[in-house]
């Protein structure tokens, strides 16, 4: 039972998601829409699965102090600050406040006469408030044509709330606007925007910038043209890196045509083969696995 | 190799850059459009991607801006969204060239505004799942609602769009797998759909059998062809710039390569002599 059950259910579940492509009916949609959704969910769950299975691997190495243990201190440690930021406090705790307010005051006759608005704008300096097609920054008093007005108010950083409303102002009617937008936190909040802004991808982005290092050197060290077939290689490289670049066709014009026969021809024939032979091996892999021959995907003892 | 990338950013070569015909379709896909349609951006990347799509992005989005298209934003990439949300702000939320921007030859954008010009759908797992289902139920894939919570049925123009079919042309800033290869591999036939993508260029020869076989309208291959697309568009920008340093890196790693074997004949001629 314990092999036969997801086999049964692989068997199940494969079949129709390949009948489904030839039905358009939307009951046989509905139901794989909702195949797909569990997809989703288990693909979710499998981060949660390799949240758990990092800790039982790095914590061993940590505490018995095994070689390089003090990078496995970084990993858990950045795992952990990155999840403790991402999630959304203030809804947790109940400390949400409302970011900003608006509330109209006695009207003015001076105002009146001028067939006119006023809107006083309380927020600190770095908060940037418009007032229907006004922007100001911090407090500030504002003169405008009366009828509904658009408010909206932001600090200047990002990962923090925002401030959204309306107000009816009549001729010489006075309004106040407040806002002190507080600091968020969880997924757009200020804390991980933060060290995904300054800490992430300027790393992930050296790790990528570090590849042109690679090949240069590479090239230098490995490049060589040792026999015929490596001296093709050699040349076709050369003509496509110079033709990819727009030195390319400032050298001669006849480089980017060599260069797109090269890999219109030569390489999209070739990919073409590995495509059609993985779709192939894919397509065996997928009978296989339908048919329950294939159950390496279950465990070694199933 | 440092040198022969930093140096072009503050000396630019100026070497003119002529469009390839696959960037010239990209392009054009992208013009046949017409005001009020509906187009899908997916930005499957992460920030170590960014110096060769995000010059294309900028483009497209700009010419996107000028045709007057809704645009829908999702991602597949979990490392994707903050970068998402900052583009946004930068170039969607904001004009990218209005009136009297430097050099800029074409029409002036606007602003966009969330959830009525356009609106972000955010980001689900589940990889080539999340494709298959977007083809067959967009508003349930992501809860029938936008990132910020907005229903989308509150969005006249997202309440005709049930599926991938019913956009107008898919934009994919892909920067690897899943991206444009997994959109057309689960979707483009099924659906018929009309894509136009941008990839890294270690990725153009995956991308291109598909551009053949026109399931692709058009592909902008890299830092190359984002700098293409900038000159198309009329706004050269952060691409143009780089793709002098483009010259001057590949120009060192092919002297590597004549060095390489240089040294490689000389110290075999050598060997052969001593014996």
């Amino acid at each position: 039972m314990k092999s036969t059950l997801p086999v049964m259910l692989g068997v199940l579940v494969g079949c129709y998601m390949v009948v489904e492509y030839f039905i358009p009916h939307y009951a046989v949609r509905d139901v794989s829409a909702h195949v797909l959704e569990w997809g989703g969910i288990v693909a979710a769950a499998a981060y949660v699965i390799g949240g758990i299975n990092v800790v039982q691997v790095t914590w061993p190495k940590i505490r018995r102090r095994e070689s390089d243990w003090g990078y496995k201190v970084v990993l858990l440690g950045s795992a952990a600050i990155m999840a403790i930021v991402g999630l959304p406090w203030r809804s947790m705790t109940g400390t949400t406040r409302e970011p900003g307010w608006a509330m109209r005051l006695a009207p003015s006759p001076e105002l009146v006469r001028s067939h006119r608005a006023r809107v006083i704008v309380e927020a600190p300096d770095d908060v940037i408030t418009s007032v229907g097609p006004r922007m100001v920054a911090g407090p500030k008093i504002v003169t405008i044509d009366p009828g509904e007005i658009v408010l909206k108010a932001g600090r200047r950083a990002v990962g923090y709330d925002t401030f959204e409303g309306k107000i009816s102002l009549r001729e010489g009617d006075v309004a106040v606007v407040a806002a002190d937008p507080q600091m968020a936190w969880g997924a757009n909040g200020r804390v991980r925007t933060w060290l995904y802004n300054y800490i992430f991808a300027p790393c992930n982005a050296t790790m990528f910038a570090l590849l042109a290092f690679f090949v240069a050197s590479a090239a230098f060290r490995a490049f060589r043209a040792r026999n015929v077939e490596a001296a093709l290689l050699l040349g076709s490289a050369i003509i496509v890196l110079l033709a990819q670049a727009p030195i390319g066709r400032w050298i001669t014009t006849a480089l980017p045509h060599l260069s797109d026969w090269i890999l219109d021809i030569l390489s999209n024939g070739s990919r073409r083969a590995i495509i059609m032979g993985a779709a192939v091996g894919a397509i065996a892999t997928g009978l296989r696995v339908i048919l329950g021959i294939e159950r390496s995907h279950l465990g070694g003892d199933a | 190799m440092a040198f022969a990338i930093v140096i072009p950013l503050y000396i630019p070569l100026g070497l003119p850059i002529k469009p390839r015909p696959m960037t010239k379709a990209a392009f054009n896909a992208v013009e046949e459009l017409n005001a009020g349609d509906v187009v899908l951006v997916s930005m499957d990347l992460d920030p170590a991607s960014t110096a060769e799509l995000e010059p294309y992005y900028r483009a497209v989005i700009l010419q996107l801006k000028r045709k007057g298209v809704k645009l829908a934003f999702t991602t597949l990439w979990y490392q994707a969204p903050p970068l998402v949300e900052r583009w946004l702000r930068d170039t969607v939320d904001v004009p990218i060239a209005p009136g009297g921007t430097p050099g800029y030859t074409g029409l002036p954008d606007r602003a966009y505004v969330r959830n009525q010009d356009y609106v972000y759908l955010g980001f689900r797992e589940g990889k080539q799942n999340i494709i298959l289902g977007m083809g067959a139920d967009l508003p349930h894939v992501f809860g029938g609602k936008t990132d910020d919570g907005t229903p989308l049925e509150d969005i006249p123009w997202m309440k005709n769009i049930h599926g991938l079919s019913d956009f107008k042309l898919l934009v994919l800033v892909s920067a690897g797998a899943p991206g444009a290869k997994e959109y057309v591999q689960f979707a483009q036939n099924r659906y018929n759909l009309r894509m136009v993508a941008v990839t890294t260029a270690v990725s153009v020869t995956d991308l291109a059998p598909y551009y053949q076989a026109g399931q692709l309208l058009g592909v902008v291959a890299g830092l190359a062809g984002s700098a293409e697309y900038e000159v198309m568009v009329g706004r050269p920008s952060i691409g143009v710039e780089g793709a002098d340093g483009l010259n001057t890196g590949h120009g060192v790693v092919i002297i590597a390569i004549v060095l390489g074997n240089v040294a490689f004949f000389a110290s075999k001629r050598a060997k052969r002599k001593k014996s």
